[in-house]
């Protein structure tokens, strides 16, 4: 703990001439997350439900996508979109482009998590919402929408985190983030041991603060007598 | 003669090759209660979810009220609103509450206004004797308590018929009793019921018409005192005889 605090007392005094440099790195990276976080579970909803639909085609792209976009390197899908789509008259900004990529790639990871949960909830549920004469929508809608969101609080945590994480890719392609500013300063400074670990501080401090705000929407929504409730 | 809320004309249903219902026919007269018992596997559950088409019957024709629910223009939604059903495993919905368990179906089918949704399912739980587990949640109620949500759920919607898939099958011995308490006042109150069920002596007690399937056909068909006391077939004989047994109940009094 003492050890700690003192690291970040010294990383803090020399930085404390770059605070402004990663203040405003820091919102880049918030940015980045958030936005890429907020469209990977758009498409998560919309890939998770395909993947678990009747219709053949539906599933079998949702299939396609989580397949393609899980099993190619984060940082290939980032250069595609920065590096590629210039080729057909398209040219992203370096924030854009690493969003793009970020967002779609964790769409696939959040589409799997959210098919997970909402397969993980018992059959009969649907079965007694249909019997009561609900149609398949209200059902999803009103109550395997509802569990599967709980249960899928844990996994998805993670990959926020990860989300996270993984915006400091965007250094590459020159995105301003916490990553690419460190690697300047150090460029200047030479200081490579505190400014990056002063980088990690950052990170861990986003990341810590997701997974801490996380469990309290987990506590917030437990439902009474059922699945990890007291 | 009055129109049967429910009619199957030779219902088939195969799972594979597994046929599960050979051709099943039968008639669910108004306020008729008809007991539908069998071995497990029998497919006696299977022809129950097929009467709402939650089961796709491969062949054969269904009629609600005299119109076939077969049709690719029936309203199957509207359908089940009117016929609904009370399951082996209660399948209250986890995160409401007993009382939001009721009122959801009555808000989101019949189109009900909160205030109205909600006193309906106060009404229909004060009929089980839960108006006392209104806020509780499934997960903080016995077994027993939560199939009489379920049942509360099931005619709050006052429904044409109630389906019941073995509604105490999944209770501890001491809490049929509640269940089947509250069913044989539905009974009394003129509901008309399809129960599939291994309680004999509810059948024996609360049936009006009691069908005994076998290998996915019906053997036997009568009044339960005939059906159930004096058999025809060996088969429902031998089937009595060992359910009985199991029960550890003395043999139906002649």
């Amino acid at each position: 703990m003492i050890i700690i605090v003192f690291i970040v007392m010294l990383e803090a005094s020399v930085n404390a001439k770059y605070a402004n440099v990663f203040l405003n790195a820091t919102i880049e990276t918030i940015k980045i997350s958030i936005f890429s976080i907020a469209m990977g579970f758009a498409i998560g909803v919309v890939v998770g439900l395909g993947r678990i639909s009747n219709n053949f085609l539906i599933k079998g792209i949702s299939t396609v996508y989580v397949e393609i976009l899980r099993g190619t390197p984060l940082i290939i899908q980032i250069f595609i979109i920065y590096f590629g789509t210039p080729q057909f008259g398209i040219q992203f900004d370096a924030f854009t482009a690493g969003t793009l990529a970020l967002g779609l790639n964790s769409g696939a990871y959040q589409a799997e998590i959210i098919r997970g949960g909402i397969q993980s909830i018992p059959k009969g549920q649907m079965e007694a919402a249909r019997s009561s004469g609900m149609s398949y929508l209200q059902a999803m809608r009103h109550v395997i929408l509802p569990q599967g969101f709980r249960l899928i609080i844990p996994p998805i945590t993670n990959e926020y985190v990860t989300v996270i994480k993984d915006s400091s890719l965007a250094y590459s392609i020159g995105a301003f983030e916490v990553t690419y500013w460190s690697l300047k300063i150090i460029a200047y400074d030479f200081q490579p041991f505190t400014t990056f670990l002063f980088a990690a501080l950052i990170y861990f401090t986003l990341t810590f603060s997701t997974s801490t705000i996380m469990n309290m929407v987990e506590r917030k929504f437990r439902i009474p007598g059922y699945m990890g409730a007291e | 003669m009055a129109t049967p809320v429910i009619e199957t004309r030779n219902i088939q249903k195969s799972f594979g090759d597994n046929k599960v219902l050979k051709g099943i026919s039968m008639k669910v007269m108004p306020k008729e209660v008809i007991a539908i018992i069998g071995a497990s596997g029998s497919g006696k559950s299977t022809f129950l979810r097929c009467m709402n088409r939650l089961n796709e019957p491969d062949g054969g024709d269904i009629l609600f009220e005299g119109h076939s629910i077969m049709g690719k223009d029936i309203d199957i939604d509207l359908v089940r609103s009117q016929m609904t059903m009370v399951f082996q495993s209660f399948n209250l919905f986890m995160h409401l509450s007993a009382k939001r368990n009721i009122s959801l179906p009555l808000r989101q089918v019949k189109k009900l206004k909160k205030e109205e949704a909600d006193r309906l399912a106060m009404e229909a739980l004060d009929k089980v004797g839960l108006t006392d587990k209104a806020d509780a949640y499934p997960g903080e109620m016995s077994g027993g308590q939560q199939q009489r949500v379920a049942i509360a759920r099931a005619f709050a919607m006052h429904p044409k018929v109630l389906l019941f898939d073995e509604p105490t099958s999944a209770l501890d011995p001491q809490l049929i009793g509640e269940v089947l308490e509250v069913m044989k006042k539905l009974a009394d109150m003129g509901m008309t019921m399809v129960v599939v069920t291994h309680e004999i002596s509810f059948a024996r007690d609360v049936a009006d018409h009691v069908i005994f399937i076998d290998q996915g056909l019906i053997l036997e068909e009568g009044p339960p005192k005939e059906m159930l006391i004096n058999p025809k077939n060996e088969r429902t004989r031998q089937f009595l005889k060992r359910v009985l047994q199991e029960e550890n109940l003395p043999p139906l009094p002649q």
